[in-house]
Formats: structure tokens, C-alpha cells, sequence
């Protein structure tokens, strides 16, 4: 026990924290991706994944909680994170570099971001009634012009989030070497990418097609 | 006074081992019972401190600078020499010895020199185990290379940063005692005198330079480490705060001051651009290798390097040295620097440099070649002048470097005040009239690792050092003075700053004791001095308060110090009236207008005793005796 | 050389509890061939004949070796130039009328001493938790006993070229002090005499530098970018790799 409280108290430790929750996030979100683009093959499809995920049983129940504990690992030691650095510097510059990097520096705040969507994301589906199949609840929620843009700026943020954290999460685990930095950190941008890009597709899809998943 | 060199008896070769045998030692319960005060943490003091400590004596550690890392020794380049032998191209401890003291002149001991040739190796090995990146070959064992024209290659070195790596190896181990309780360490305290009680030397008063604090510390002994005096010059190549504060109070309170007049001035210098220049950049002596050095033939040739055709070019170094060319000794190659730019054929905007020229060299070579050998050197020289080597010549020109001189110390490294030890650039002990390339850190770490740990306990085994406290007359008397000075120096309120004076005394030094001396020009800085004092102490102006950090009043101590100091120096100059190594004095030169050293009467190291204020200082001389080689004039042609 | 002349607006701060404030001066004509520090020279040597004290800052080997120097100019520490300490800096790098911020480094663990001078012994406590091979002076092997790879032990002086200035915690959003810790880790593990103290040598120095109030590593590199010497975030990966084999593999606590 002693053992894991110095890992966690030190600053190497909580980043390593980090890294793993963000990796089992990011692993989270590539399936949560992949089960989600069924939407694209219309209603039939959608529902029929919706249904087999829910035929999974107890065992969704368990990564459910799995998935709850990671989500609170990582925030929780954001969170920590966030205050011991803010504390690091108690007098800021006057002026202050202009050519930060975009997503490394809003980390926190895309963070943040991320949480409020989770919340309302888990409001509009995990905790919605179940009355009507889950194609026509994507469509209602997302077609809903103020959700959608809403649905369609989260997910803007959770982007630029792992378009840090996917090369951020190798760094943390000591993974740089020459021969493959370049892979790491174009590739990581890439799958942000194109995560981001997929995902965003379905918000827009119903905000602009009326056909889509009907 | 009788200056006693302590020098074992015996063969050359024997008495280091010798001396180590004879020697009394301290009992290991004991030494704990002893205080050591280091002034210091260049690698002479880094590494004493960190030896003491491992030996279990208590050990009170100071520095200028915030961390110990950062004292001057950092900045050398080139790199260590040691006779390892590793090329197996003929090296030995001998002829490591005999390199040195002929390099030196025949100016310096025969059993000091000889000493550290034989430590050479272990520090090298030292430094290894440390973790000192040592360049290295492919197949792992460490390289070496040639510098400062030896004709072997037994320069050790980590890129251009070796004093760096070598420095923070000491600082290491420095830092490892200081976790081990064994060294207490006073970074940003400068001292400002030395206790002697009894006639032994028991502490130090020094300033907190945060706090502006005045503090007294006792120590059983106390050990000098604090570099060299080349600042005396104003402009040179040591760190901005090298000072002689440490070295000249001890000299006042009885320690002798030896061979103050040799100054090495290194002829490889980015030139002087402006009246604010603040210091000078060496550029490493290894750019003579493959760079060509010249100026226009005619006076005054205004013309940009490349409109100067070939045969207007003068290749001095080339034709008045037909086979050492360009890579003739530090000293030759300043002189005639010098020589051509009094002639008025300098080049640049203020007229006091020369040409090192690498255009025959990429063109014999190609430009990658060149710029694979030289690009970091390169690359600093563009940073500061905003040329670039590869499209016009660099420009060049000699700076004051290294001193010689120091104080006076005998085999133990002891000076001639019992229990005050000196180590480094700052004591005069084995460099003679002219140190080598890549010996002073060589020095510098024979001396703290090996030396000072060795003989320090022969001074506790048999002196008598009654228990002392801060309250000792000695210390308060000494708290007061310092007190005083710094209060006068505060309420001076003059018109001039401190730096403007020390400009002054630099231009003064540079002009008349700088690469070529003669009586006239002595005698006429002799003169000049004493109104350079007086105008100082009326005309000065610091600010702030005493009881606070304030690197003004930092600066004008110094400077007051370097002003009394720069006497002893010309002084010095004066009384030796031959030529050697760097002190060239242009009365005696041989008809090719090389320094003509004279055996007969200066034979000797001219080591200066403190006659109080106001007193001509007294000048002892020991004798140099050379049992083991054979003293030759140099020469280059 | 031309001459340019510029604004100077300096935190002037006469104590670490002292109320700072920036101060405006003008710097008067400016050759372009001076360098930083001599520019703040021939201020300070103004500002004395006027009375005013000078402009405390620290510096001493003005060749970009000691890591004394390091100020803040315009949000950058060592100001605009890459691979440069600020005594070597030059102000041909300005244009005449420029404005120039001049902060000193800021961060917890650093306390500001004076004007531009900031205590970073922090540094200092850090090395002297490992940043060493443990060996005494005398009985060591031969140098050639070992054989080190030529590219390993150009990689150890890459990380060991590290001068100390904490320009890199300066630069860091979170004042962290990895890359200065991750050198000194990796320049002594990439090495065979390094070896017997690995595991304690992370853990000690990790360990200090957290206590001492530096900030986490947030990946963002500024720090390399800052860093004089060019040193690598390659350095704070190998970190964070000797770190945790210590913690998770090894019997050092
Ligand atoms: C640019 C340059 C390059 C060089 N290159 C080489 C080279 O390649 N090879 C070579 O062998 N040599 C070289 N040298 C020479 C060599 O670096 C020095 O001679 C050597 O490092 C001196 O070491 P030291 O320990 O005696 O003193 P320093 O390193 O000068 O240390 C002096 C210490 O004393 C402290 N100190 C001074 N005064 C006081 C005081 N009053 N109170 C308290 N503390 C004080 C300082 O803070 C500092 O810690 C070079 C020198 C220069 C300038
Ligand atoms: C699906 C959702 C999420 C994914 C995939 C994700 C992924 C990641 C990844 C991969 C990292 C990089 C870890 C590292 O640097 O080693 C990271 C860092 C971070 N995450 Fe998340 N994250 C998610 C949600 C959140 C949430 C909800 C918050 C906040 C409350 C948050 C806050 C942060 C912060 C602050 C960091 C930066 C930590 C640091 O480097 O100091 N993340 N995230
Ligand atoms: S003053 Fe030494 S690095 Fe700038």
C-alpha cells in the first residue's frame, strides 16, 4: 500500500496515472467509435448493434463500472494535477509566450469540457427513458439543433484533447526514440483525426439529413 | 623570511612516494575533529572539498556564484592532458614532465611538475568512474587528441565543454558530501579576509552577498581555490566574477605573492568591438591547424579581406617561422599579433586584429570537411560577430587568458602563512613562466583530489591548534576593517563607477605590462598607479545600501583590490629583467627578436612579502634547481 | 554595427518580500553587436551616476556555459534566439523601437532574490539526492577498464551538456523541473558507472524535486524549446521509464 500511495503521491506517478486511464479511455472511445458508426448503415443496423450490447448482459454492467472507475482515476488526478500546478507558479509573467501549443494547453479545459458532455451524453442516453429505439433517441438528441451544436463543439474539444493526449500517453509511458517519434506523433494526430472527424459526422448527419437513420 | 620548498629528498621519481611514506597521518577517528574551510569550487576546490569530506574531515565549502557548479572552470574548452599513453605514440610520465616544465619556461620546480605527470593518470581515471563523458572511439576506449602543439596526443576531452564535464564530475562529488553532512556549503559568500591567529591561519571573514552580512568562520586550516587574476586586465577571458579579493588579503595578511608578472595572453580571441565590451570569447587554439594567419602588407589597407589579392597578403606567422608556421606557441603568436597591429596593419573596425583565414583549407579540404571540424566553433563565432568563418576570415585577436602567478606555495601546497593552502590557477606552482594547453585542469585536479588531501594532514599531525571561537580578537578586528572599507567605499559618492576604473586600470596594465614589457613602460605604469588609487577612493560612486545584494558594491571591492594588486604585478615585471615564457621583456631579446631568457640571474621564483601600507613590498627568491633536464632556449623557426 | 534604440520595461523588485514592479526605462542608443548583458551594463552604469541602483541580474562566464545568466524578455527565457543564453544573445537580433518585457524566471520553487535574480539552490538539493556516482576519490579502475559505446557516451554528454540555468522551469506552463532532472538521470543511467545506484538515484531525485513545489510535466515541450543547449524530451521519456522500473521492478524504496 505504501507502495502504491508513493507512486501516486509523486508527480511521475500521477502521470503515469494519466496515461493509463487515458489509454483505456481511448480504447473506450475507438470501440464506443466503431459501434456507433452503424448509425451510417441506417435504423436497422443501429438497433440491432443497440441490442446486441444490450443482450451482453451483466458483463456491460461490469465494464460500465470498469469504464466509471477509469473516467474517475483520470479526472480525479486531473484534477490534482491542475491545482498542484497552478500553485507551481504563484506569480505569473507579465507576458506570456504566444506560441503555445493549441491542445497541450487547453488539456484541462477540453478536460472539462469532456466531463460536462459526458454528463449531459449520459443524460440524453444511458439515463433517458426507454421508450422509443435507440436510432430514433440518436435522432431526436441529435437533431435537436441547440444539442447538436452542442454534441458537435463537445466533441471538438474531446479532438483536440487526444490530439495532444495519443502522443502525450507514449511520452508518459517513456516511449521516444528516433526511429519511431515520428510515427508516434504524426499517427497519434492522425487517429485524433479521423476519431474526431467520424464521430462528428453523426451530429451533423442529423442536424442536416433528414433521411438519417430512418 | 627563508623560503622553504619542503621538496622530499631523493630521486625525482621517488618522492611523491617518498613524501606519502614519510608523512605523518591523521588517525581516521580524528580527522572529524578537524574544520576545513575551501574557498572555491573550481575543480581544484570542487574536488578538495570532496575528497576532505570523503576522508572524513568537516569541511566548510564558499563560493561567489549561487551554485558551485558555476565557477570559472566551467568555461574551458579544450580539454585534460594525462600521460596514459593510450595512442601508444611515445608518451610517458617523464615526457609529460619534461613538455611541461620546458613549455613552462624552465621557470617552474622540477618535483612539482614531475608530481603531476604522475597523477595525471589517476585523475583521468577518477574522472571515468565519476561519469565523465570522455569523447571515445568506436570501439569504445577513450580518444585523445593533440593540442597547443604537442607532439603527442594526450589531450583527453568531452567536445568542446571538457572543463564543463569535468567541473560538474567534482561538483558531484561535492554535492554527495554536502547529502553526507560532510561539507557545509556558502554559496554567494565572498570573502573578504583571512584569520590568522597565532600566526596559523584559522578562518575567514566573508560576505553574504544576499543578506550583506559580515560573518566569521574558524577553521583548523584554510584553503584557497579561488582562481586566477586575469581580471586585473579588465577585459579577459575568465568569468566576469575572477577576481584576486581572496588571494591578495591573504597576501596582506603575510602569504607571498610569487611570479605576479606572468600572464598568459592566448592570441585566439574574438577581438575587442567597442568601449562597452564587457569580456572576451576565446576561440579554441585548434583553429590555427587548418586556418592561415595574415594581415594586408600594406598600412592601413581599408579593403574587405577578399579584394586583397593573394600577393598583398602578409603571412607573418608563415614566413617569419618557415616550420612552425601558424602553430607556433601561444606567446609567439600574440607577440606578433601585436607587432603587426602597432605597425598599424590591423585589421577591423578598431584596427587591433589579424586574419585566421580558412579559404585554403576548404579549399584543400572542402567546405563539409572544415565545417564538421570547426562547425561548433564556428557556429559561437557567428552568434557573437554575425560573420560567418566559411564566407570571410575571422578576425583575431590576443586577450589575457591564464596567470602563471600566484601565490607562493611549497611541496604540501602550503604558502608561507602555516595552515593556509592554495590550490589551482590561484597558487604559482607548476606552470613556471607559461602554461601548456590542457594543463590547468590537469593542475586543478591533481591538486584537490590528490595533493591537498595528502598533505593537509601532516600540518594537523604536528601543528598546535588551541580550540578558537568567532569571538577571538583576530576575528572581530578583522569583521571591523572589512566593516569599514565597505562603509567608506559606500559613502564615497564620487562621480565615477566602478567599471570605468577598472577599464582604466585594464588599458593601463595592457599598454605598458601586457605582451611586451620594457622599463620605461613599467616605471610609467608605476608612476600612473598610485593617481589611478587616489582618484578611485575620491571619485567613485556606488549605490545602495551595505546590508543588502549589491553587485555594484560587489564590483568596486574588487576593483580596489585589483588597483593595490596591479602594483606587485609591474613591480614584478620590473625586477625580472629577462625574457621567458609569456613576460617578455623587449630589453632582453635575441637578434631575431625572441625572448631571450637569462639562467644566471633569474633562475629563480620571485615571491612578494606584504611590508604594510605604503611599503615597497619585499621581494625573496627561491632558487630553481634543475637536477633532471637539460634548460635550452626555444625555438621556433 | 548600427545603433537601435529600445524601450526597456524591467521587474524591479528590492527584496523576496518586497512589492515588484516593472519599471520603464530607455536604453538610449544601442550598438547591434552588443550583447544582452552589455546592453544592462551600460544601463546600470547610467543608473548608478543618476543614483539609482542598478539593475540587480546574474551572470558570470558570458559564454553560455555557467547557467548563471537567464532572465524572461518577452515571455521567452533567454529571449527570442534558440540554442542562446541571454549573455549571448545579441541585440543585432532587435529592431530599433522595440519594446522589451524583462521578467526574471518565475516559479515556486525558485524564490526571486532580487530584481532579475531568482535562488535556484532547488537545483542544487536535487543533484545532491543522486546526481553522482558514488565513488570516493582514489582505487578506481583504469579509465579504459570499461568499454562505452562511442554513441552511448555521446548520448550521456547530450544529457550532460545540461548547464543548470532553469530556463526549462521557467519555460514550463507548470514549472516543472523534468527536463533539468531527466538529463542528469539519463547522462548518468545511459552510462555503465552509473549502473549500481539506478533505481535509487530516480526515485531520490523524483522524489526531491516534488517536495521542492516544481510542477508536473505536461508533455507540452516547451522546455526543450527553451533549453540553450538544446536538450531532449528524450531525456524526461528515459525519466519516466527509470522512474517506474525503480518503482515497479526493483527493491529501492
Ligand atoms: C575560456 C577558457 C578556456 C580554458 N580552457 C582550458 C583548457 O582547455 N584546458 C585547461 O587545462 N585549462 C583551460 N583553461 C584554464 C582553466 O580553466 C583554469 O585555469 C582553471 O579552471 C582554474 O580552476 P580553479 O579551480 O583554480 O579556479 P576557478 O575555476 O576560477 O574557481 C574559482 C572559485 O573561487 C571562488 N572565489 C573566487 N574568489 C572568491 C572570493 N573572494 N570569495 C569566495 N569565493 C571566491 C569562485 O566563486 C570559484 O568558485 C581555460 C580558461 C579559460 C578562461
Ligand atoms: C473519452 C474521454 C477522454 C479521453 C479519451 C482522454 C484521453 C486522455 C489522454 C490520452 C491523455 C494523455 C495522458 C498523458 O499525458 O499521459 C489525457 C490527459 C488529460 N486529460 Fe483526458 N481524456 C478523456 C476525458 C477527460 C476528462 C473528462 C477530463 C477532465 C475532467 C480530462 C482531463 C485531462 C487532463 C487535465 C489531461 C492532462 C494531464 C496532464 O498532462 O497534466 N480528460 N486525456
Ligand atoms: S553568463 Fe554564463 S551562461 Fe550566461
Amino acid at each position: 500500500m505504501s507502495w502504491f500511495l508513493s507512486v501516486f503521491q509523486s508527480s511521475i506517478g500521477k502521470k503515469y496515472i494519466m496515461a493509463l486511464s487515458g489509454a483505456c479511455l481511448s480504447f473506450f472511445l475507438m470501440a464506443h467509435l466503431a459501434g456507433n458508426t452503424f448509425s451510417f448503415l441506417g435504423k436497422e443496423a443501429y438497433n440491432s448493434y443497440a441490442a446486441h450490447l444490450h443482450s451482453l448482459g451483466g458483463f456491460i454492467h461490469v465494464l460500465e463500472a470498469c469504464l466509471a472507475l477509469v473516467f474517475l482515476a483520470h479526472i480525479l488526478t486531473a484534477i490534482l494535477l491542475f491545482i498542484d500546478n497552478l500553485s507551481a507558479r504563484p506569480t505569473r509573467y507579465a507576458v506570456s509566450a504566444t506560441d503555445r501549443s493549441w491542445s497541450a494547453s487547453t488539456m484541462p479545459y477540453t478536460g472539462a469540457l469532456i466531463l460536462i458532455f459526458l454528463v449531459v451524453h449520459l443524460l440524453n442516453f444511458h439515463f433517458a427513458s426507454k421508450m422509443i429505439s435507440t436510432a430514433d433517441q440518436v435522432k431526436t438528441v441529435l437533431g435537436n439543433p441547440p444539442l447538436g451544436f452542442f454534441y458537435l463543439v463537445a466533441l471538438s474539444g474531446l479532438t483536440l484533447h487526444i490530439s495532444h493526449g495519443f502522443w502525450s500517453l507514449f511520452q508518459s509511458f517513456g516511449a521516444n526514440h528516433p526511429q519511431y517519434n515520428r510515427f508516434l506523433q504524426r499517427g497519434g494526430l492522425s487517429m485524433a483525426v479521423i476519431l474526431g472527424a467520424l464521430f462528428m459526422l453523426i451530429p451533423l448527419l442529423a442536424l442536416t439529413t433528414d433521411g438519417f437513420l430512418q | 623570511m627563508q623560503l622553504d620548498h619542503r621538496i622530499p629528498s631523493g630521486p625525482l621519481t621517488e618522492k611523491w612516494d617518498r613524501f606519502r611514506f614519510e608523512t605523518k597521518l591523521v588517525n581516521p577517528a580524528n580527522k572529524r575533529k578537524f574544520d576545513i574551510i575551501v574557498v572555491g569550487t573550481g575543480l581544484a576546490g570542487a574536488s578538495a572539498s570532496a575528497t576532505l569530506g570523503e576522508l572524513g574531515y568537516n569541511v566548510k565549502t564558499f563560493c561567489i556564484q549561487d551554485s558551485p557548479r558555476r565557477a570559472h572552470s566551467i568555461a574551458a574548452q579544450g580539454g585534460i592532458n594525462a600521460a596514459k599513453n593510450y595512442p601508444n605514440d611515445g608518451d610517458s610520465i617523464w615526457r609529460l614532465f619534461y613538455d611541461t616544465v620546458k613549455g613552462g619556461d624552465f621557470r617552474a620546480r622540477e618535483a612539482n611538475v614531475y608530481r603531476l605527470a604522475q597523477i595525471s593518470n589517476q585523475i583521468i581515471d577518477q574522472c571515468v568512474a565519476q561519469g565523465v563523458p570522455f569523447a571515445r572511439e568506436y570501439g569504445g576506449l577513450l580518444t585523445n587528441r593533440s593540442f597547443g602543439g604537442a607532439q603527442v596526443s594526450r589531450t583527453f576531452y568531452a567536445r568542446g565543454q571538457t572543463g564543463q564535464q569535468l567541473l560538474l564530475g567534482a561538483y558531484s562529488a561535492l554535492m554527495r558530501q554536502v547529502k553526507a553532512g560532510k561539507v557545509t556549503l556558502f554559496p554567494r559568500s565572498e570573502m573578504m579576509d583571512l584569520v590568522v591567529i597565532d600566526g596559523q591561519a584559522r578562518g575567514i571573514v566573508t560576505r553574504n552577498l544576499i543578506t550583506g552580512a559580515i560573518e566569521s568562520h574558524t577553521a583548523h586550516a584554510v584553503v584557497l581555490a579561488t582562481g586566477g587574476y586575469g581580471n586585473a586586465y579588465y577585459l579577459s577571458t575568465n568569468a566576469m566574477a575572477s577576481n584576486v579579493t581572496a588571494t591578495w588579503r591573504a597576501y596582506k595578511r603575510g602569504a607571498c605573492f610569487a611570479n605576479p608578472c606572468f600572464v598568459q595572453i592566448h592570441p585566439t580571441c574574438i577581438p575587442v568591438h567597442g568601449t562597452y565590451q564587457s569580456k572576451l570569447t576565446l576561440m579554441s587554439e585548434s583553429l590555427r591547424n587548418d586556418g592561415r594567419v595574415w594581415v594586408p602588407s600594406k598600412k592601413g589597407d581599408q579593403r574587405r579581406p577578399a579584394e586583397i589579392p593573394e600577393s598583398e597578403r602578409d603571412f607573418y606567422l608563415e614566413k617569419k617561422y618557415p616550420s612552425f608556421g601558424n602553430l607556433v606557441p601561444r606567446d609567439v603568436a600574440s607577440r606578433n599579433a601585436k607587432e603587426q597591429c602597432d605597425a598599424g596593419k590591423g585589421v577591423g573596425e578598431t584596427g587591433l586584429a589579424v586574419y585566421l583565414d580558412f579559404a585554403d583549407a576548404i579549399k584543400r579540404l572542402g567546405e563539409e570537411s572544415i565545417r564538421r571540424k570547426y562547425g561548433n566553433l564556428f557556429h559561437m563565432y557567428e552568434k557573437i560577430t554575425g560573420q560567418d568563418p566559411i564566407k570571410e576570415p575571422m578576425t583575431i585577436y590576443p586577450a589575457v587568458h591564464y596567470t602563471m602567478g600566484g601565490l607562493w606555495v611549497d611541496y604540501h601546497l602550503m604558502s608561507t602563512v602555516p595552515g593556509l593552502y592554495v590550490l589551482g590557477e590561484a597558487n604559482f606552482s607548476d606552470h613556471g613562466a607559461n602554461r601548456l594547453g590542457a594543463s590547468a585542469l590537469m593542475q586543478g585536479l591533481a591538486d584537490g583530489y590528490f595533493v591537498l588531501p595528502a598533505t593537509i594532514g601532516a600540518h594537523f599531525a604536528t601543528a598546535t591548534l588551541p580550540k578558537i571561537d568567532t569571538n577571538h580578537v583576530a576575528f572581530t578586528e578583522a569583521k571591523k576593517t572589512v566593516h569599514e572599507r565597505i562603509q567608506t567605499l559606500l559613502s564615497i559618492n564620487g562621480k565615477r563607477t566602478a567599471d570605468d576604473f577598472h577599464r582604466e586600470l585594464g588599458h593601463l596594465l595592457w599598454d605598458h605590462c601586457g605582451m611586451a614589457r620594457n622599463e620605461a613602460g613599467l616605471k610609467k605604469a608605476l608612476h600612473n598607479l598610485p593617481e589611478l588609487k587616489k582618484k578611485f577612493w575620491s571619485d567613485l560612486k556606488v549605490t545602495g545600501s551595505g546590508a543588502e545584494l549589491n553587485q555594484t558594491l560587489e564590483r568596486a571591492g574588487r576593483v580596489a583590490d585589483f588597483i593595490e594588486f596591479a602594483e606587485i604585478m609591474i613591480l614584478d615585471a620590473l625586477a625580472r629583467e629577462e625574457s621567458c615564457g609569456c613576460h617578455f621583456r623587449e630589453e632582453s631579446q635575441t637578434e631575431e627578436h625572441e625572448a631571450k631568457r637569462q639562467d644566471d640571474t633569474f633562475s629563480h621564483v620571485s615571491a612578494w612579502q606584504y611590508q604594510g601600507e605604503g611599503q615597497t613590498p619585499l621581494l625573496h627568491k627561491e632558487p630553481l634547481v634543475f637536477d633532471n633536464v637539460k634548460l635550452s632556449q626555444r625555438s621556433y623557426k | 554595427m548600427s545603433l537601435i534604440n529600445l524601450t526597456l520595461r524591467i521587474w524591479r523588485q528590492s527584496g523576496p518580500e518586497a512589492q515588484g514592479a516593472f519599471h520603464t526605462y530607455e536604453s538610449g542608443p544601442i550598438s547591434t553587436s552588443m550583447s544582452f548583458l552589455e546592453m544592462l551594463d551600460v544601463l546600470n552604469e547610467r543608473l548608478i551616476l543618476s543614483g539609482e541602483e542598478a539593475v540587480a541580474f546574474d551572470h558570470d562566464c558570458r559564454e553560455g556555459i555557467c547557467g548563471m545568466c537567464g532572465s524572461v524578455v518577452n515571455g521567452k527565457p533567454h529571449g527570442p534566439e534558440q540554442k542562446t543564453t541571454l549573455c549571448q544573445l545579441h541585440m543585432r537580433h532587435f529592431k530599433d523601437g522595440d519594446t522589451l518585457v524583462i521578467e526574471p524566471f518565475r516559479s515556486r520553487a525558485f524564490k526571486l532574490v532580487k530584481d532579475l535574480i531568482v535562488d535556484r539552490s532547488a537545483f542544487d538539493a536535487i543533484i545532491a539526492e543522486g546526481g553522482y556516482v558514488s565513488v570516493n576519490t582514489g582505487g578506481t579502475p583504469d579509465a579504459n577498464t570499461i568499454p562505452i559505446p562511442n554513441p552511448t557516451a555521446e548520448q550521456a554528454l547530450d544529457a550532460a551538456e545540461c548547464i543548470g540555468c532553469g530556463a526549462c522551469v521557467a519555460a514550463c506552463p507548470n514549472a516543472s523541473a523534468m527536463l533539468f532532472v531527466g538529463a542528469k538521470v539519463s547522462h548518468l543511467s545511459l552510462l555503465p558507472q552509473g549502473q549500481p545506484e539506478r533505481n535509487q538515484r530516480a526515485l531520490a531525485m523524483v522524489k526531491k524535486m516534488d517536495k521542492l513545489g516544481f510542477g508536473n510535466c505536461g508533455n507540452e515541450k516547451r522546455c526543450e524549446k527553451a533549453c540553450p543547449k538544446g536538450i531532449s524530451i528524450s531525456n524526461i521519456a528515459r525519466l519516466n521509464r527509470e522512474f517506474m522500473k525503480a518503482v515497479l521492478f526493483s527493491n529501492e524504496k
